[in-house]
């Protein structure tokens, strides 16, 4: 029944380039079917922005401490800025863990023991090594900012089951958001009620969503009221008008809005035991801790997309590791890795995990070479991304870099295979979801892209 | 071959990129093939086509050496009588304003009866939101209303038109068009603070009622045809409002040419050359070789920062900017001094804590360390030194800081007194004699094809378009302004169409083509063609005046209809296809801030200059280094301009803009979307700036009024252009009086309401 309803909604919007005045934000974030039955319903996407060094945390080099000091034989490493430096080995051990035995650096403790759920994609690639461009490609898929992101694209094709909520919630690192800013959550030439709205960490989460102190809940529903009376006269006259009541309509969400998204990022009324296992206990933990558990609250209140970042701002606080990589990752890992496994842990216990799918990237690696005093420079070449929950095979490992970590050699996979695959696992064939832009139907995955079905349960 | 060797086939019919043979000669694999010779980018794409044509041995559809062949892709004659592709021919109508015989044409035939004509308060209110963004005042409204004169609505649209704000309204639809911003998008969004000047010429241009097809030539092509003119070399600013890179290589000159070609073809041509970038259209009858020929007149293209002063000025200025540097050299070297301990101190401190293989490699004498050793000691060595500010002030104790702070600020205030030169965002080439551009096979950058002259649209001209060569003293190749001619001359059928589209688009909501950017086969059908080629003869005829058009459109009795449905006239035409009604239009964003300001009596009208700031909330832009935003206090009453004048930075929109889909200014955009979402009320309800403006409204309505009911009464004039009901009056009263900020929260809801928010 619905299904077929749902369907004409997405086909009208296509139909009509976009802008249906009449549609209103219930209509356009309805529920929908996806193009197949599939397990996941919602993405986390951790994204640890300014560049993750694979060759020490996920993808272990024992080629680069034999060859400490020396350059690659025949090749020629171009660095995003200045010269190359020599090889570098990593500077945390590696061990194997669980019963797919996979290989996690000391840097991961927490996250090590949840190997067996997750599926490691050892082999991408992008095509720019600047942070804005790489950005906007994992985001939008495209380099350039003005695409859609993942997260509209996914509102677009699935709405939301939560009315009283955004479909499509971002939290940046309370240091400062990435480079490119508000685009890397944009919906590009779709209708807004497709961008990511920006949730703070504290206080309000969204801008403007609080009155102002003097404005009291008895003030603001006479407020409310009245409007509401003057908006019944005025659209006695025009009974038709669709985005009349539309607009009449997103009066009362707001308001309800209020309440709703206050409450769903409330994490003080969480217990104890919980609030432990995110580490917000903990001064270094806290802050992502709180956006983990945040991310949960939402997905749980039926939030299609949660995007969470891991460093803001300038370079030294975000993973951009040019200077000093030891100080740089310890930090940025300390910060994130019991959070992330308490994230999976609890959703787990709630069975929400089959219907979650976390992706945990950056936005590229980084280079095997050192770089400045210790630190390492961006790698579009060759990179980790691992993915878990909804839908995936955990224990899986596919494509491989060379024996240095300097470029994917073994079932490459680019930034097109890993948003088909997400899109898969929610139901959807990329070929098919489309928009209609500039007399071209658009695609989160342009004309490329292959599911990879090795990591698919 | 196909069934290869141990790594694989060499060849894959019909996929060149999965074929090795393929890769190793184009360099994607190691090694090079053939061995140290590398094939011609000709050869290459020949090599290309050949295998992705299905790599046939024998009678191969693509023969080394007719490379130019290949290229080729002929009109049909039916594709040139696509309706598009036909010039306009002036249809056969009454004398005068043929607007309602077209549009009655249609209502005969379907059996519709159009809306009656609407209340002068209704007509006045309308005008003014359509023509200068704002709504009239009461004395406005009164005027209208109270002139009894037959003309008195004819009168009315030309005084409008002559307004200075009517081209600040029409400015900002062109912006959406050419995708205008302040700032240069990508990764560092760097601000274009001389952008304005190409702002202020739109401005002024439509004001002055410039004709439309000097008003693209100058923008194509100003500097070539009208040289002696400084408005016309700003008026280049066109062709550089496009995102900027900051990553500099073949490719991305090669996007953002892309960009230049797609805006030109879809703004003005409203046809999607940008489809033919890696095969001829699929659809359409536009070649990939017309792609690369419109590329060609765009592809001498460089940036170039024209100072709008003479030489003298210009000198001037620099022996200025050096005489402050100057003064400023004895207190930098003061700094140094004094950062110098605290620098030393952060530099001993990353020596004592290296990882060992750096250590080591320190640790090994020079002479004997290794390669990679020699790399990564020279690395450390350029940076151990660099310290950043962050790391640097917290190194230093309380004294040292304030005497630093004071340091620093002295050389600030130094710099505030160097001069500053007004410059304009303006183009140049690099001589009369044009790079060459080749055709790129695939729209890749590896393929080239042949060298590409510049050409037009194929399917518009039966013969190639002159491109004279550039007069013997020209510093640049003139391929511009011989596009330009052809873009505004009256054998091109595209570019009066789509404007005059455009036009009836921002007058009655919808184009006749409902899609403005796309008159191609993928696009809609006008769903009044003769009424469109009517137009734009009418736009021709009378010297391409965008004000006749305002007048046509704006005095036919069509834009004067009721925007009231009928329960018969929506059973045959529900989305009002055949403007039976006015459509009723909500605000875009930029006009519901505009007319708060207005009604709250706060709005500085200044026409023209640089952007303004106003305050953001920081949490919404997250200051880094690169990117940030200078706004100003929430209650700054200097940033109380019309939103056409907020600086419009592509990475920080304002929100209360942003909510409201202000378009993304990375591509140009047809038509805006309409959405209506919970954050819009979000922002009108809560906003800091909003409530300031509904409480300087209440305090101006209590100024202006002395009685409640009175007060009510002049704000429904105020926001609506009516006076309210009596019952009406009674409710808002009893509203106000129940507590101490009843006035303030009414006049918040006055801004909140529909009425507000839609043209009526």
């Amino acid at each position: 029944m619905s299904h077929k309803r749902l369907w004409s909604r997405r086909e009208l919007l296509m139909a009509a380039g976009g802008g249906i005045p009449g549609l209103a934000l219930a209509n356009m974030l309805a529920p929908n079917q996806p193009h197949f039955p599939a397990k996941a319903k919602a993405v986390i996407s951790i994204f640890c922005y300014g560049g993750v060094s694979h060759m020490d945390t996920f993808d272990p080099k024992p080629m680069l401490k034999q060859r400490a000091g020396e350059t690659i034989p025949g090749k020629k490493v171009v660095p995003s800025q200045g010269n190359p430096g020599g090889l570098m080995p990593a500077l945390w051990e590696f061990k194997k863990y669980g019963q797919s035995g996979m290989d996690v650096s000391s840097l991961f403790p927490h996250v090590a023991q949840k190997v067996d759920e997750i599926a490691f994609i050892r082999s991408m690639h992008c095509t720019s090594n600047d942070h804005g461009p790489a950005l906007f490609q994992m985001n939008t898929g495209f380099i350039q900012a003005g695409y859609p992101s993942m997260g509209s694209w996914l509102t677009y094709g699935l709405g939301t089951e939560n009315q009283n909520l955004p479909g499509f919630v971002v939290f940046t690192d309370p240091r400062g958001g990435p480079i490119g800013g508000a685009p890397n959550w944009g919906n590009g030439f779709m209708p807004a009620a497709y961008q990511g709205t920006p949730f703070r960490p504290t206080g309000n989460p969204i801008v403007d969503l609080r009155p102002p102190k003097d404005m009291t809940d008895a003030r603001q529903r006479r407020w409310l009221d009245f409007v509401g009376k003057m908006n019944q006269d005025h659209i006695e006259r025009n009974p038709f008008d669709t985005e009349l009541s539309a607009r009449i309509e997103s009066y009362e969400l707001a308001y309800r809005m209020q309440t709703s998204a206050t409450e769903a990022v409330d994490v003080d009324i969480e217990s104890a035991a919980t609030k432990k296992l995110y580490g917000i206990d903990e001064q270094r933990t806290e802050y992502f801790g709180r956006q983990a558990l945040m991310a949960r609250r939402l997905v749980e209140r039926g939030v299609r997309f949660v995007q969470l970042y891991s460093g803001g701002g300038n370079f030294g606080d975000s993973w951009d590791a040019h200077w000093d990589l030891k100080e740089n990752h310890d930090q940025h890992c300390g910060e994130t890795d019991k959070p992330i496994a308490g994230l999976m842990t609890d959703l787990k216990s709630r069975g929400l995990l089959d219907s979650t799918l976390i992706i945990w990237h950056g936005e590229f690696g980084r280079l095997p070479i050192s770089q400045r005093m210790s630190g390492r420079d961006h790698n579009p070449y060759g990179f980790t991304v691992w993915m878990a929950g909804g839908g995936i095979k955990g224990g899986t490992c596919v494509g491989a870099t060379d024996e240095f970590g300097l470029e994917a050699v073994e079932d490459r996979k680019s930034v097109n295979d890993l948003h088909a695959t997400m899109l898969h696992l929610l139901g959807f064939d990329h070929t098919r979801l489309t928009y209609p832009h500039n007399g071209r139907n658009m695609r989160l995955t342009d004309v490329e892209g292959e599911v990879i079905r090795k990591i698919v349960a | 071959m196909a069934k290869g060797g141990t790594r694989g086939a060499a060849l894959v019919a019909g996929k060149a990129e999965e074929s090795r043979m393929y890769r190793f000669a184009a360099g994607l694999d190691q090694p090079q093939m053939p061995p140290g010779k590398k094939l011609s980018d000709a050869d290459l794409a020949t090599l290309r086509a050949w295998i992705d044509a299905g790599a046939e041995l024998t009678g191969a559809p693509v023969a080394t050496g007719s490379l130019a062949a290949a290229e080729e892709r002929p009109i049909t004659e039916i594709e040139r009588k696509y309706w598009a592709f036909q010039k306009p021919v002036r249809p056969a109508a009454p004398a005068g304003n043929a607007i309602d015989h077209f549009l009655a044409l249609k209502w005969k035939a379907k059996g519709l009866t159009p809306a009656p004509r609407a209340s002068k308060q209704v007509l006045v209110r309308r005008a003014y939101l359509d023509l200068v963004g704002l709504p009239p005042t009461p004395d406005e409204v009164a005027a209208f209303v109270n002139d009894s004169r037959p003309d008195a609505w004819a009168r009315l649209v030309d005084e409008l038109l002559a307004s200075p704000h009517y081209g600040e309204r029409w400015a900002r639809h062109w912006l959406d068009v050419v995708r205008y911003a302040d700032s240069g998008g990508f990764e560092y969004d760097r601000d274009r603070n001389n952008a304005y000047r190409y702002r202020d010429y739109v401005v002024k241009a439509l004001n002055s009622d410039k004709p439309f097809d000097r008003f693209l030539k100058e923008q194509l092509a100003g500097d070539e045809l009208y040289p002696k003119d400084p408005e016309a070399w700003i008026a280049t600013g066109f062709l550089r409002l496009g995102p900027e890179n900051n990553v500099k290589n073949e490719q991305t000159r090669l996007d953002e040419l892309d960009d230049l070609v797609v805006t030109a073809s879809n703004g003005l041509l409203g046809i999607t050359v940008g489809c033919a970038r890696c095969h001829d259209h699929k659809f359409d009858a536009i070649a990939q070789k017309d792609y690369y020929r419109m590329q060609a007149v765009f592809f001498p293209l460089k940036p170039m920062e024209r100072p709008l002063v003479d030489p003298a000025a210009e000198a001037k200025f620099k022996a200025e900017t050096k005489a402050v540097e100057d003064l400023q050299k004895p207190l930098k070297d003061e700094l140094k001094i004094l950062e110098k301990p605290f620098r030393d101190k952060i530099i001993a401190r990353r020596k004592a804590s290296l990882p060992d293989y750096l250590r080591m490699a320190l640790a090994t004498p020079e002479a004997q360390r290794t390669e990679g050793q020699k790399l990564n000691v020279i690395q450390f060595e350029k940076s151990v030194e660099n310290i950043y500010e962050d790391d640097l002030v917290r190194e230093l104790t309380p004294g040292v800081v304030k005497a630093r702070t004071q340091l620093v600020a002295r050389i600030v205030e130094i710099d505030k007194t160097k001069p500053e030169m007004p410059t304009a965002m303006t183009i140049t080439e690099p001589g009369r004699v044009a790079p060459p551009s080749h055709f790129l096979h695939r729209g890749g950058v590896g393929a080239k094809g042949t060298v590409m002259s510049p050409g037009v649209l194929s399917a518009t001209v039966r013969e190639d378009w002159p491109f004279p060569e550039a007069p013997a003293d020209a510093k640049t190749s003139h391929r511009r302004a011989a596009f330009a001619e052809w873009m505004a001359s009256p054998e091109n059928p595209l570019v009066p169409r789509v404007w005059v589209n455009r036009m009836w688009q921002f007058h009655f909501g919808e184009g006749i083509v409902r899609t403005p950017s796309n008159f191609g086969k993928m696009g809609d059908r006008p769903t009044h063609p003769e009424l469109l080629d009517w137009l734009a003869t009418e736009l021709m005829a009378n010297n391409w005046s965008v004000k006749h058009l305002h007048r046509l459109m704006m005095n036919s009795s069509a834009y004067q209809m009721t925007s009231d449905d009928t329960d018969e006239n929506r059973k045959i035409d529900p989305e009002n296809k055949l403007l039976w009604r006015m459509p009723r239009r909500r605000l875009e964003g930029e006009a519901i801030r505009d007319s708060i300001l207005a009604l709250a009596g706060t709005l500085d009208k200044t026409v023209g200059g640089p952007a303004v700031l106003p305050y953001i909330d920081p949490a919404l832009f997250q200051a880094s280094s690169k990117r940030t935003w200078y706004g100003k206090a929430v209650d700054d009453p200097s940033t109380n301009r019309r939103s056409l004048y907020v600086f419009s930075k592509r990475s920080i929109p304002l929100p209360l803009l942003e909510v409201f889909d202000k378009p993304d200014t990375i591509t140009s955009c047809a038509r805006r979307n309409r959405s209506t979402i919970a954050p819009q009320a979000l922002i009108l309800m809560n906003n800091e700036f909003v409530q300031l403006q509904a409480k300087a409204f209440a305090d101006r309505l209590t100024r202006e009024a002395s009685t409640m009911e009175s007060r009510v009464e002049r704000g429904y004039e105020l926001a609506f252009g009516r006076s309210p009901s009596e019952r009406e009056v009674k409710r808002a009263v009893e509203f106000i009086s129940a507590g101490p900020t009843g006035l303030t929260d009414f006049c918040h809801a006055l801004f909140n309401v529909n009425e507000f928010v839609y043209v009526p």
